[in-house]
């Protein structure tokens, strides 16, 4: 042996360590570079390069933040109403467009008949954007958390039926074959061999769907609502409260961040034969 | 045989990967000369460390311990001198089939008429006269296959390294590209080394035989094989040295 | 089944196949009819809503006609998309191909990214009222993100053996990235140029619906406004055509920009 074990365990520790190094590195180079932004900043808001009714200064917004939380003021909720008046929209909208556009999409692309009967018609919905459906649908049923829910179905709606009709059309040709041979029957077939492997895509047409949902809201909500976070940094611009637009506008984002985190979680858990192959 | 002159000398390599849960040694103490104008078989059972060896004798990865050497002096990084055929056939998929051959034409610069010419030599050395447009996803695997040793040709190398290049051919088609590659070689004499796992294609093609272990790789043995080209794969000696190589052989698992 | 188109159809099997969809034709058609009819105020019937069309040539809205609104739209969002495909694609290339650009420009564009291009509307409009520069600013935010990401994305996914073959055959790290990564990369980033596209058309007409004189948008929130729910469907409609034509044209131009690709 040209080496032994005692020699390559230091040289694991040295490499262990290298690597822990350059994480490290990077992750402080990440760190300074956005410290740096929000000093430089800070400084052109502190030396009047920045007009700070436009442009508050970071430290300026972190104030508005921590006082929004219990403070109602200027639009009449407090964030934590905000978010949740929102997320009670988005969340019901979406889940329906969920459990009936998925099952439709997998439908559709499975049994020749259900196709020729539906895409017509979801032919005829897909290209409209979501936002177009706000007026319409904000006419037909008003501002209420029905007619918002009803615009993010449609947005949602569109990708989940999209993808999970593709996702099923791929099923591979030679799993059908065998279970033909095995004798299974059509919907057996359906049910143990399409759907699950149009998983993936039906995942990757929800991830679709919970980042135009969310987008969709905001703009249904800057539209017409009284409440939500889209409210909100409309409000704020109307009375020309620089800080609460951008609190908001980090609010949506963070909160549509701790979405996609959320379902990437359910997706690894409901996914786990996909990793492991 | 006359004076014999090394082309390169792989002098104690060895390669451990490193990763979070752990090491991983995949070369140990491999030793041997390639020879100026022989072709050089790498056998190898499995899956263990003859890529890896390759990328090393190539260049493309840094050894763990050990040296090589390139007429004499250390290699460090690649040489313009050394070119390679890979296993995954690695054509770039959004190149037609000439601007594939010509990469490394088109790197150092070489004017246009030139590469054309050049690369159109060796198409047609490789027999793709007609298919210079065609993009790699409409070729059969012996052809993509092709493709990639007209690149490797084209760069005009003084060693070729071929890692596994037949492996996922048919046996016909198998047959048919060793003996085209041998007719080549025989007219230029190039330097080659040839990594396979399969004891027939070695000793169908090799002047010499290092013959590799299981993990860790090391080498187990060298076989000289003295029999003219092209060889009756029937032959006596040649079973014999068969039978040999292949009781010597570790079972890939 | 699934290939029911191959096999030879029983005459049932082929009143079926083209009955449905009509009868889906008709089912939609009828439906619209149904709730016109029983809600004037709520839904114009498609007679009236050709009346509005015709009307929109004949005294045009804000002084400019249909297709002047279309162009107005159009023409912010490719202003925008030019402007954004550049940028974005230069800084995705660097994000993915260099690990101290990630660490710089990436930890700031994660903070912006998961920020909806419409949140943006309002910040906007307060730093740069509401000319043709806001506009065109909000619709290359909308665009410019997905670039970045996708393109990012691609060159990370590059397989390490192309990358080898750049180095074999005697490439520098520039010539391996021009010519092996981001052609390599290229499907991808058209993946991000299609989804650029799409919401940089949604994100237009965010910005016109909540601020605007002209462009489909603007048309939207005029309709709206003034109960003219005809006009709302003029606009609409119009829209879902001009998105639909550029989902085809986007297509037809992968097929050309990338032929490798079956």
């Amino acid at each position: 042996m040209a080496l032994d074990d005692n020699a390559l365990k230091i040289k694991l520790r040295e490499w262990k360590d290298k690597q822990r190094r350059d994480d490290l590195k990077y992750l402080g180079i990440g760190a300074a570079s956005l410290l740096a932004f929000l000093l430089f900043w800070q400084m052109a808001v502190k030396t009047g390069l920045a007009n700070e009714r436009t442009l508050p200064a970071p430290s300026a917004i972190f104030e508005t933040f921590l006082d929004k939380l219990t403070d109602p003021d200027p639009d009449g909720n407090t964030l934590g109403t905000n978010i949740f008046a929102s997320l009670q929209v988005s969340l019901s909208g979406f889940f329906a467009a969920l459990v009936i556009g998925i099952p439709l999409g997998l439908c559709m692309g499975w049994w020749t008949y259900a196709d020729r009967f539906l895409r017509p018609i979801f032919e005829l919905i897909r290209p409209v954007p979501p936002i177009a459906w706000i007026p319409l649908v904000v006419v037909w049923m008003g501002v209420g958390l029905k007619a918002k829910a009803l615009i993010i179905f449609f947005t949602t709606f569109v990708p989940c039926v999209i993808n999970s009709y593709t996702g099923i059309r791929l099923t591979n040709q030679t799993l059908i074959n065998v279970s033909k041979t095995f004798g299974a029957k059509n919907f057996e077939i359906f049910h143990k061999v399409g759907i699950p492997s149009a998983m993936p895509m039906v995942f990757a047409g929800v991830r679709v769907a919970l980042g135009s949902s969310w987008s969709t809201l905001v703009a249904a909500e800057m539209l017409a609502a009284s409440a939500g976070l889209g409210y909100m940094i409309q409000y704020g611009r109307n009375v020309a409260r620089a800080d609460i637009v951008i609190v908001g506008m980090l609010t949506i984002g963070l909160v549509g961040a701790f979405l996609a985190a959320m379902l990437q979680f359910v997706e690894k858990r409901f996914l786990k034969w996909k990793t492991t192959r | 045989m006359d004076k014999v002159s090394n082309k390169m000398e792989i002098r104690q390599i060895s390669k451990t990967f490193f990763a979070s849960k752990g090491y991983f040694v995949a070369i140990e103490d491999v030793s041997f000369d390639v020879r100026d104008g022989e072709f050089l078989v790498i056998l190898g059972p499995g899956h263990c460390g003859k890529t890896v060896l390759l990328n090393i004798v190539a260049g493309l990865d840094k050894q763990t311990g050990g040296r090589v050497l390139y007429d004499g002096t250390p290699m460090d990084g690649v040489n313009n001198q050394i070119s390679m055929v890979f296993q995954k056939l690695a054509l770039m998929s959004f190149k037609t089939v000439m601007q594939n051959v010509e990469l490394g034409l088109t790197f150092r610069g070489t004017p246009k008429n030139e590469r054309r010419k050049i690369s159109q030599k060796y198409l047609d050395l490789v027999g793709l006269t007609g298919f210079e447009k065609s993009y790699p996803y409409q070729l059969s695997g012996g052809m993509k296959q092709r493709v990639g040793i007209a690149r490797a040709y084209a760069n005009d190398p003084k060693v070729l390294v071929m890692d596994e290049p037949f492996g996922q051919l048919d046996a016909q088609t198998r047959y048919a590209m060793q003996e085209e590659l041998l007719k080549t070689w025989e007219k230029d004499k190039r330097t080659v080394i040839f990594v396979t796992n399969n004891i027939e294609e070695a000793l169908y093609l090799g002047d010499r035989i290092v013959l590799l272990s299981e993990c860790p790789a090391k080498v187990k043995a060298i076989y000289p094989v003295d029999l003219p080209k092209p060889r009756d794969m029937t032959g006596k000696i040649f079973l014999d040295l068969r039978a040999e190589i292949s009781s010597n052989t570790d079972l890939a698992i | 089944m699934m290939n029911l188109e191959e096999k030879k159809k029983s005459g049932l099997e082929l009143f079926l196949y083209w009955g449905l969809p009509i009868l889906a034709i008709l089912l939609v058609v009828g439906g619209w009819l149904w709730f016109a009819i029983s809600n004037p105020r709520l839904m114009p019937n498609p007679l009236q809503v050709y009346e509005r069309l015709i009307r929109t040539f004949t005294r045009p809205v804000a002084k400019v006609n249909l297709f002047g609104h279309a162009f107005a739209s159009l023409g912010r969002v490719l202003m925008a998309l030019v402007f954004a495909w550049v940028i974005g694609i230069v800084l995705g290339i660097l994000i993915g191909w260099s690990r101290v650009c990630k660490a710089v420009i990436g930890t700031i564009f994660e903070i912006i990214r998961p920020i909806p291009p419409i949140a943006w509307i309002p910040i906007v409009i307060m730093w740069f009222g509401i000319e043709e520069f806001p506009k065109v600013l909000l619709v290359f935010i909308g665009t410019f993100v997905p670039l970045v990401i996708n393109t990012a994305a691609g060159i990370g996914l590059v397989d390490k053996i192309n990358i080898d073959v750049g180095k074999i055959f005697g490439g520098n790290r520039f010539q391996i990235l021009a010519q092996i990564v981001i052609p390599t990369a290229l499907p991808s980033i058209f993946a991000g140029i299609r989804t650029s596209v799409s919401s940089g058309w949604t994100t237009v007409l965010a910005a016109e619906m909540i601020a605007a004189q002209h462009g489909l948008g603007a048309l939207v929130t005029r309709g709206w406004q003034g109960s003219d729910m005809a006009l709302v469907m003029v606009a609409v409609i119009t829209i879902a055509i001009i998105g639909a034509f550029l989902a085809f044209s986007l297509n037809k131009l992968e097929k050309w920009v990338c032929p490798w690709t079956k």
